[in-house]
């Protein structure tokens, strides 16, 4: 026996973020490299700092009001669209979106090709489907935020090098003039030139190049930056709050 | 954001040490932890403040608000004042302690708004009523403070933290407006958040008594709707973002103005609210988002929900059901029977069995109430034709 207004497929978290309030929502894109240059202590930094993340996000009452997470990954064979721990088929038809209270992060392992223009470009249409659900269903939103991490250089289904990203840059430019959202671009570990002149190139005001792997560092930057935008805060905040977070270095770095 | 250099900081006259960490950091300060000093926290900022906010500072250590009143027993402290001023070993002005209002003790009151928070944060009888009670005390502060010649000026969900028992204490006091009585300096309010802010604030004015209502409005709006934004929905046929700013500086409330926004199927219907309550918040939406005179004054807030605490039902048929006295039966169970979500219960599993069960029961009740009205169709139709 089926309810109507409950479609079993529903799950209860989808069911609360519509019914809860009627609160501004902050998407949140985690666009992640699960590339094999990624395997054994990187993952498992990055893992660890997810689930660190996500404990403070829990705990603390203001963000978790507004904000909800999606994670994309790309490596192994392609691209992976997550719904908090789980990954959710290609063709699924519930939102990735999780509200941040309650949001799990995924587990996550490396190995693979990086994927990185096609993970972007799935990125830029979840952001724009769930905009869309958002504001048909009467709920207001903050400029979404998608943070992309990498250590390395775009690659093809073949694991060759390739130039595909460049056909982003007029898109990216395009929507960030509009405001659509606000794209990090950070390189970790031991990204090239190359790579970081590929993350310039595809945000060319919030890229960084970070020596190790400052994962934590680089979620509670995201937290602050998220609560400067609830705040109002102008480009002026936003850029001191960056730039503050790109001084930082890692204990890693030798 | 990272802690000083060094970390020892001079509160006093006496060094002290700030935890690693901050405990909240936003776009110009910090909150940190002091290390041995579970109840002080200091609040450093980013950038080295300017002489004026040292004067501030200075003059806050002087005085005593909303001093020489009495408060309850287990009632904290309704502002978060400055303790000593913050200073580097070298004397350079960093920031100022204040006590500590932090969890589990102390929410913010944003986390009253959701349902997960509330079950998770506040009491387990946390109700409507407590909801109703924590705006009275909010609308009773911001009296105090008006009465002391002091303005809140940013005032918002993020900046009050409620208690158990719903007492409020506001904690960015040093953004707080207000007139040296001595030199006649003014130090005027330079924050602001947007979800609370009066139109002609987001304009560029200064923060007043008027702005301050505004904010209360809203706060009190949503503590009595369960976190429903009074300038919530998205206009008609709207292509791009719409934000709370936007439809405070448009004046688009669904409160004053019923559908001139699409909201979303969720809201809870503003007449939730007690008839005079409701006619203080429409006219704060309405006439009172451009002509700040026309707003509710916290003292007018604070009559009306003062006579409604005292009315307020309690319902029989579900825990941490209360409701205002106008309502017949609880809107509560009415929008848990329609829509299956409980403002302040957990919803209840949604495997399918459950569903079935839940629906079935949905359907059992469609079917009495179908029943009554036949029956007190057929009554009325039986005395109709008797009269005759």
């Amino acid at each position: 026996m089926s309810d109507e207004r409950h479609p079993e497929t529903l799950p209860a978290s989808y069911e609360d973020i519509e019914f809860d309030n009627n609160a501004q929502r902050l998407p949140l894109v985690l666009c992640l490299d699960t590339s094999s240059s990624m395997a054994g202590v990187p993952m498992e930094m990055l893992n660890k700092a997810l689930q660190d993340w996500t404990r403070e996000l829990h705990d603390d009452v203001s963000l978790s009001y507004s904000v909800e997470v999606a994670v994309v990954t790309f490596g192994g064979q392609g691209v992976t669209v997550w719904r908090g721990a789980q990954p959710l088929p290609p063709q699924a038809s519930v939102s990735p979106f999780v509200p941040a209270y309650a949001f799990q992060a995924p587990v996550l392992t490396a190995a693979g090709v990086t994927l990185l223009t096609e993970a972007l470009e799935l990125a830029l249409r979840i952001v724009a489907a769930r905009k869309t659900e958002l504001r048909t269903s009467g709920l207001q939103y903050y400029r979404p935020q998608i943070c992309l991490v990498t250590d390395g250089l775009p690659t093809d289904g073949t694991g060759h090098l390739t130039n595909a990203w460049q056909r982003l840059v007029p898109v990216l430019t395009n929507d960030q003039a509009a405001r659509r959202y606000r794209l990090y671009a950070i390189g970790v570990g031991n990204i090239s030139d190359m790579g970081a002149q590929v993350l310039e190139a595809l945000a060319p005001e919030f890229n960084a190049r970070l020596h190790g792997f400052p994962f934590r560092e680089l979620l509670q930057m995201m937290s602050n930056s998220i609560n400067a935008e609830r705040r109002g805060a102008g480009e002026e905040i936003q850029a001191k709050i960056f730039a503050d977070f790109r001084t930082q270095r890692s204990a890693w770095d030798a | 954001m990272t802690a000083p250099a060094e970390r020892g900081v001079i509160l006093d006259g006496r060094l002290v040490t700030l935890g690693p960490r901050p405990l909240k950091g936003g776009g110009q300060a910090a909150v940190f932890p002091v290390v041995g000093h579970d109840e002080t926290v200091v609040k450093i900022y980013r950038e080295a403040p300017g002489a004026e906010q040292e004067r501030r500072l200075q003059r806050m250590l002087n005085m005593t608000p909303l001093g020489g009143r009495p408060i309850g027993p287990g009632q904290p402290p309704e502002l978060a004042w400055p303790t000593a001023v913050a200073r580097s070993r070298e004397g350079r002005f960093l920031g100022y302690a204040m006590r500590r209002f932090g969890e589990p003790g102390h929410v913010q009151l944003v986390g009253l708004f959701t349902r997960a928070q509330r079950l998770r944060l506040f009491p387990e009888r946390t109700d409507w009523r407590f909801m109703l009670g924590v705006g009275w005390n909010l609308a009773f502060m911001t009296a105090r403070m008006h009465h002391d010649g002091l303005v809140v000026g940013d005032f918002s969900s993020n900046n009050v933290v409620v208690d158990a028992d719903g007492f409020v204490t506001f904690l960015d006091c040093d953004s707080i407006a207000f007139t040296d009585s001595v030199t006649r300096e003014e130090f005027p309010c330079l924050m602001q958040t947007a979800d609370y802010a009066a139109p002609e604030r987001l304009a560029g004015g200064p923060a007043t008594r008027r702005s301050d209502d505004f904010a209360l409005a809203v706060l009190i709006y949503q503590l009595l709707t369960a976190g429903n934004h009074p300038f919530g929905g998205v206009p008609h046929d709207s292509e791009s973002e719409t934000t709370v700013k936007d439809n405070i500086a448009a004046s688009r409330s669904y409160v004053a103005r019923p559908g001139c926004v699409i909201v979303p199927r969720s809201v809870i219907d503003p007449t939730v609210l007690p008839p005079v309550l409701l006619d203080l918040a429409r006219r704060a939406f309405g006439p009172g988002v451009t002509d700040p005179a026309a707003r509710p004054g916290a003292a007018e807030w604070l009559r009306a929900l003062d006579e409604e605490r005292r009315l307020a039902k309690v319902c029989p048929d579900r825990p941490r059901h209360s409701y205002g006295s106008h309502l017949p039966t609880c809107p509560w169970c009415a929008r848990a029977a329609v829509t299956g979500h409980d403002v302040f219960n957990a919803t209840v599993s949604i495997r399918p069995t459950e569903e079935g069960r839940q629906s079935s029961g949905a359907r059992a009740l469609v079917v009495s109430l179908a029943i009554v009205l036949v029956i007190v169709a057929v009554v009325i139709v039986v005395a109709l034709s008797l009269r005759n």
